[in-house]
């Protein structure tokens, strides 16, 4: 599961691959939940080598993929795996990977057979030192078209992390004040005063 | 006045029938935050939440602070729910640190969270309340409130912010003869909000102003990804005490209040039958509560999580409250997530107003079960 | 912070009451007189006791208190006592403070809470007078792009209608201020300022939050105004005059709320829409347009604005009292005045005070305003109970209800009275 993924992401799949398969496959035969190995086996069955199982826990899958396909695989969760709503977009920085991480968690409430699932889609976008939001290429597909739940949060992690998601049709600030024009605040390089 | 302006203030093309309303940050009507109503005649066209005044920037505070530093702080956003806003960041921790709580622990945990639920429903009931004009709703609920939020100052010293729980159980055990009187005074508080239906729920003029308006159809309220009463009063029953049971509520009996209408009325109904559900909650697990033993684990100081990622989500007063927790193995998480309920159920708030008369705002808007400094954070 | 001055000493306060009064003699006499004398030099002054009030009779109350009180008796039937005092605005004004005072407590105590409690100890009776006090000292602000002259102008007329309003209202027989044959079509004429009176406020103020509330208020006023009319058509039909005092002494023998119920209840309902009070307070709901075209006031502004709505509010249920409740009918309670005074005068051991000049009222007119101050206090009580108990209603509602089923109603009511007219019960002929 934990193989190197299609050559346009090498850091997007190696870095978590790196973090936490590495404890995970030696358990993975012994005691895996049945329900949640189906589901991530089904994912993998569909997209092969573009999509990377971080873990999978009891409730919670984590899968990783690459901004190319994070729209499709998003598509094929919500059609084939019956998950209906995003309950969280959260955007996470590594500054060390020069990379931004945003992590969908996504969960069902049609489907009373996934009602504690929560399947955690995350993906990786480029991160700039400098940034311009909006203008430079931190940048992911929006996943608006197929959930739409996550309007509202995509804006925020527009804001806080400088991410923009092409194809979000209203990409304005949220929370932050109009005239704001530091860095976005929840990347790393953003300290708190007096910290 | 010609140059150029951002792209955030430029002027939109004016329509001379098309008035636009700031309903808010001052404004009797909006809580803290603004919404931007631009309506013709007395039909809203379109509204544009925009919450942010009450931004304090909780997520990136716990960053630099350690899992129990950030107890304190993390409850903030919601003080009249703050036992469940810490909720899920609790378990979360207790995960990453692998720490089994004691079963007394979880019993209080459940007795203080469902306290807070009827605290803060309350507190939303008595604003829902005057927004609709009825005054006597409004001072009723901020009455009785007391007598829960003296039961939660018995319970754990302070009146609104509690911090009560941490990682490994709760704080502090409960004071002697707790039990009879959080019986009694639940026992009462239960014959109180019997009579609001009375008052407010059967009023004539609240059903027809509140019936009808502001529909949210099922379809779209999974679509929204709305979370909470707002769900639940469009038909789907989804409560994660019955779903996703965290510690007792599993061995606990109760019902979860589902209504079909999707209405406004609705919406603001669900939350009082939540509130009799609590009673009832709380009654039961003060009778299956082991009597003695310990609440809580001890932590070795300064805990550090391995490098995982958590989520875990509990049902709050508004919904469901996620929080997701990033580790690497320092004392600090790395970074906090909280997903509120209030910031999910936003997303309603435009699509509902579309259309509708600027009468129906107050009641929609509040009916969304909606706390502006929980969705800011 | 102690009570008492530091420094107080018995001998310094007695000094400064002296001193007092020893300011207030010299500027009486300096000032005072002089200026009393000039007013009752152009004042034409009526005759008492045969002879015509001067101003040097007019002053010698001051050494013949027996003077006094026919005097007062003769300033009583002017027509400026009227205005300003009893069945006027005075009357009125003391009305309407009373009723905000049981209007808070009321309130309270329905809420469970203590409403006014510590301005003038025994329960905040002073309440009132202290928000009166803040709200002349405030400062006065005028929105920068508002027409500043009807802004400025619109709450003065408002008390003005308000207290027009109050003068077609017959408390006493024959103690009304303006005793008109169309009595009731003036009644009608000055509600219908009102809405002009608050569209013009609104409008003038340049803002969004009060143009809102003045077309509300616009729709609410004019729509409702026609169930209103139509309501009291029943009674004028019955009775077969326009002129209030007519009215109420029609209902020597009973009121007209017994034959006449749908017409009472729908000008209780339209009363409370014509005064924006909780159902029917769209105008000023504060949840949805802030305080709707109350909002750009400020200062004393908004207290006259108040205080013509509370005039408002003790003229319709003075109406209602004197349309429906019998106006000031009812079994006589009050005692006759002593006649002993009359012959004997009051004797207090060795003294004997012959006072000329009394009774002051007569008997009639004290029980007349006992019973009219009595129903009316009864049905503002039943005004000021919606507040507690009811939600608003929204607009649309309020409309439908106005223009359909307050109408209807009222029509039935107006074929009642037609009814009872021609069967011969009531009217001419009948029962009267």
């Amino acid at each position: 599961m934990s193989s190197n993924s299609e050559k346009p992401t090498p850091p997007a799949a190696a870095k978590p691959a790196a973090k936490s398969p590495p404890k995970k496959p030696e358990e993975k035969p012994i005691e895996l939940p049945a329900f949640e190995k189906g589901l991530a086996d089904k994912i993998v069955e569909q997209f092969g080598e573009k999509v990377e199982v971080a873990f999978v826990k009891e409730d919670r899958v984590r899968i990783n993929v690459s901004k190319e396909n994070v729209h499709d695989v998003a598509e094929f969760i919500r059609d084939g795996l019956n998950y209906d709503h995003v309950e969280s977009v959260s955007g996470v920085d590594y500054p060390q990977d020069k990379e931004i991480e945003v992590v969908y968690h996504i969960g069902s409430y049609t489907d009373s057979s996934l009602a504690r699932q929560i399947l955690v889609l995350a993906t990786r976008s480029q991160r700039e030192e400098d940034p311009i939001p909006g203008n430079d290429a931190t940048k992911l597909p929006s996943l608006r078209d197929i959930f739409y739940s996550v309007e509202f949060h995509e804006r925020e992690v527009f804001e806080m992390l400088g991410v923009y998601f092409e194809g979000h049709p209203d990409n304005r600030r949220l929370l932050l004040p109009e005239d704001w024009a530091d860095l976005p605040p929840l990347r790393k390089d953003f300290a708190i005063k007096g910290r | 006045m010609t140059a150029e302006l951002p792209p955030g203030l430029a002027l939109q093309k004016v329509d001379e029938r098309i008035m636009t309303l700031n309903v808010g940050p001052q404004h009797p009507g909006s809580g803290h935050m603004r919404i931007v109503v631009q309506i013709d005649g007395d039909y809203i066209v379109a509204c544009d939440p925009d919450p942010g005044y009450v931004h304090r920037g909780e997520e990136k505070m716990a960053e630099y602070r350690n899992y129990i530093l950030n107890i304190p702080h993390l409850e903030r956003p919601v003080i009249h729910d703050s036992c469940n806003v810490l909720y899920p960041y609790v378990l979360g921790v207790e995960e990453l640190l692998g720490i089994e709580v004691p079963e007394r622990a979880k019993y209080v945990r459940v007795i203080a969270s469902e306290l807070n639920r009827c605290i803060y429903i309350m507190y939303w009931l008595a604003i829902y309340g005057i927004f609709l004009g009825h005054s006597t709703m409004f001072m009723w609920p901020a009455g009785d409130r007391e007598f829960l939020i003296d039961l939660m100052e018995k319970m754990t010293g302070a009146r609104v912010t509690h911090a009560h729980f941490v990682p490994g159980g709760v704080r502090n055990d409960l004071p002697p003869n707790f039990e009879d009187v959080c019986l009694r005074q639940v026992n009462y508080f239960e014959k109180r909000i019997k009579e609001y239906a009375a008052v407010f729920y059967d009023n004539p003029i609240l059903i027809s102003r509140t019936k009808d308006t502001g529909v949210l159809s099922r379809q779209d309220a999974i679509r929204l990804g709305t979370t909470g009463s707002v769900l639940r009063a469009s038909g789907v029953d989804y409560d994660l005490r019955k779903k996703e049971p965290y510690d007792v509520y599993d061995e606990l009996d109760f019902q979860v209040p589902v209504m079909k209408e999707g209405d406004s009325y609705a919406r603001s109904r669900i939350p009082w039958l939540d509130m009799m559900e609590s009673c009832r909650i709380i009654r039961e697990a003060l009778q299956k509560m082991p009597k003695s033993g310990s609440v809580r684990v001890k932590l070795k100081p300064n805990p550090k999580g391995g490098n995982d990622t958590v989520y875990k989500r509990v049902e709050s007063g508004r919904g469901s409250l996620g929080c997701y927790i990033v580790s690497d193995g320092k004392p600090e998480p790395y970074r906090v997530k909280l997903s509120v309920p209030s910031f999910r159920n936003l997303i309603a708030l435009p699509y509902l107003l579309k259309g509708e008369k600027l009468g129906n705002m107050p009641s929609v808007y509040w009916s969304l079960n909606y706390w502006p400094v929980e969705a800011d954070r | 912070m102690s009570v008492i001055a530091p420094k107080f000493k018995l001998s310094e306060f007695i000094k400064s009451l002296l001193d007092n009064v020893f300011w207030v003699i010299l500027l009486m006499v300096l000032i005072g007189i002089p200026a009393v004398m000039m007013v009752l030099f152009v004042i034409e002054m009526p005759v008492i006791n045969g002879e015509l009030l001067t101003p040097f009779l007019a002053l010698t109350w001051l050494a013949d208190p027996s003077r006094v009180l026919p005097i007062v008796q003769a300033f009583m039937t002017t027509d400026i006592f009227r205005v300003m005092a009893f069945p006027g605005f005075g009357f009125a004004a003391l009305l309407a403070a009373g009723t905000i005072f049981v209007e808070r407590k009321m309130l309270a105590k329905l809420q469970l809470r203590v409403g006014p409690f510590y301005c003038g100890k025994i329960e905040g009776i002073l309440q009132l007078m202290g928000d009166g006090l803040k709200l002349i000292s405030k400062e006065i602000i005028i929105p920068a792009k508002a027409d500043k002259p009807i802004f400025w102008a619109a709450p003065v007329i408002f008390v003005a209608a308000a207290a027009a309003f109050v003068a077609f209202i017959p408390v006493a027989p024959g103690w009304v201020v303006a005793d008109v044959d169309l009595g009731l079509l003036g009644v009608f004429a000055v509600i219908g300022f009102f809405p002009i009176i608050t569209i013009l406020s609104a409008w003038s103020a340049n803002s969004k939050f009060p143009f809102i509330g003045g077309i509300r208020a616009l729709f609410q006023m004019v729509s409702f105004e026609i169930p209103l009319i139509l309501s009291l058509l029943g009674v004028v039909i019955l009775t077969g005059t326009l002129n209030l005092s007519e009215i109420a002494a029609s209902q020597s023998s009973f009121p007209w709320i017994i034959f006449l119920p749908i017409g009472a209840i729908v000008f209780f309902i339209t009363m409370l829409a014509e005064l924006e009070r909780i159902p029917f307070d769209l105008p000023e709901a504060e949840s949805e347009i802030v305080a709707g075209w109350l909002t750009e006031l400020s200062g004393m502004m908004y207290g006259l604005v108040q205080l013509g709505t509370y005039l408002k509010l003790y003229a319709f249920a003075a109406l209602f009292v004197v349309l429906f409740l019998g106006g000031w009918n009812g079994p006589m309670i009050v005692p006759p005045f002593p006649a002993e005074i009359l012959t004997d005068g009051i004797v207090m051991g060795p003294i004997t005070a012959k006072i000329p000049g009394l009774p002051l009222f007569t008997q009639e007119m004290l029980n007349g305003t006992l019973w009219f101050v009595l129903k009316t206090v009864g049905v503002i009580f039943f005004i000021l109970l919606p507040r507690g108990v009811f939600p608003r209603i929204r607009i649309d509602l309020l409309l439908s209800l106005g223009w359909t089923k307050l109408i209807g109603l009222a029509f039935v009511n107006i074929f009642i009275a037609l009814g009872l007219l021609y069967a011969g019960v009531l009217g001419p002929g009948g029962l009267q």
